[in-house]
């Protein structure tokens, strides 16, 4: 099954989202696959991921790091998959010189499409990252538009979606 | 504890004088109250910027949330959402959207009752 997360920064996203992994390893006796995509720059990003490295820590989490081309992805098993974030992965995709630039959104939906073949279930977190009404510069609106498109194609997709409020879960769909 | 949440400018406030029947005076401001008006407070109005205020002075935020559930368990804490929007580019911004975030999951967790106010409706997602 396919299940997507959204919320925003501070939200307990990630949180609820690794309950939702975990459990359906539990469920079906599956191995459990975290795929960080964030690339920890500098001292902050190196908090932030330590923070999240803590919280999955001991929950049974095997991470894999892919920052482009989730397509190319391949996983020791078919297990439960944890993707986290898509506004991370599209963000090196635009940005990065190996990242796929214009083809960004084909380039992300394609990687979700195998890595969703390759596993028994992925649980995908995204981030909202469109509703402060900041008028941003060109690049940064294409970036807002960009993963809008793909939160929109994965939920639409998505088995169940589900916004997280102050670490409450809010079903969207299903 | 109750806790109400939403974006800036949804009408949590009123929302929340009408449900808990509250008027303006049992609250006060995150932007300028005392932690020991904090404790004694009926409701505290725009909790993200007293979380703001202690990030300033340098102070820890994570632990914010416990200490006011210890001393004033029966506030009712009106905060703002505000980590759906684009990373802010000043550090500080950062810092203070992930600690108010976090400073709201913990409140959750104590609270009773949460509810989350959009266009003046409020929607009870706890409680």
């Amino acid at each position: 099954m396919l299940a997507v997360i959204t919320g925003g920064s501070g939200s307990g996203k990630s949180e609820y989202a690794e309950s939702v992994a975990t459990s359906l390893a539990r469920r079906d006796g599956l191995p459990l696959y975290y795929i960080a995509t964030m690339r920890p720059f500098g001292e902050e990003g190196k908090r932030r991921v330590e923070r999240h490295r803590k919280l999955r820590f001991g929950k049974g989490f095997e991470t894999i790091e892919c920052y482009v081309n989730l397509k190319g992805q391949t996983l020791p098993e078919k297990g439960v998959v944890l993707l986290e974030c898509m506004s991370n992965l599209t963000a090196n995709e635009m940005f990065e010189p190996e990242g796929a630039g214009n083809n960004t959104v084909e380039a992300v939906l394609a990687g979700v499409a195998a890595l969703k073949d390759r596993c028994a279930h992925l649980v995908i977190v995204t981030n909202d990252v469109f509703s402060d009404g900041i008028t941003y510069d060109e690049v940064t609106k294409l970036y807002q538009e960009r993963l809008g498109t793909i939160n929109r194609r994965i939920a639409a997709e998505a088995d169940e979606a589900t916004e997280v409020v102050c670490g409450i879960p809010l079903r969207l769909k299903k | 504890m109750i806790l109400i949440t939403g974006g800036a400018f949804q009408g949590k406030k009123a929302y929340a004088m009408e449900h808990f029947h509250l008027t303006d005076d049992d609250f006060v401001k995150g932007t300028d109250c005392a932690e020991a008006e904090l404790f004694q407070a009926k409701a505290v109005a725009d909790f993200q910027e007293y979380v703001r205020r202690v990030l300033k002075k340098g102070g820890d935020a994570s632990t914010l949330a416990e200490k006011l559930y210890t001393e004033n368990p029966e506030i009712l804490v009106i905060t703002n959402e505000l980590g759906s929007g684009v990373i802010p580019a000043d550090p500080f911004d950062r810092q203070w959207r992930e600690a108010s975030g976090r400073a709201a999951c913990d409140l959750a967790k104590y609270a009773a009752q949460v509810h989350r106010v959009v266009c003046g409706i409020g929607t009870g997602i706890k409680g």
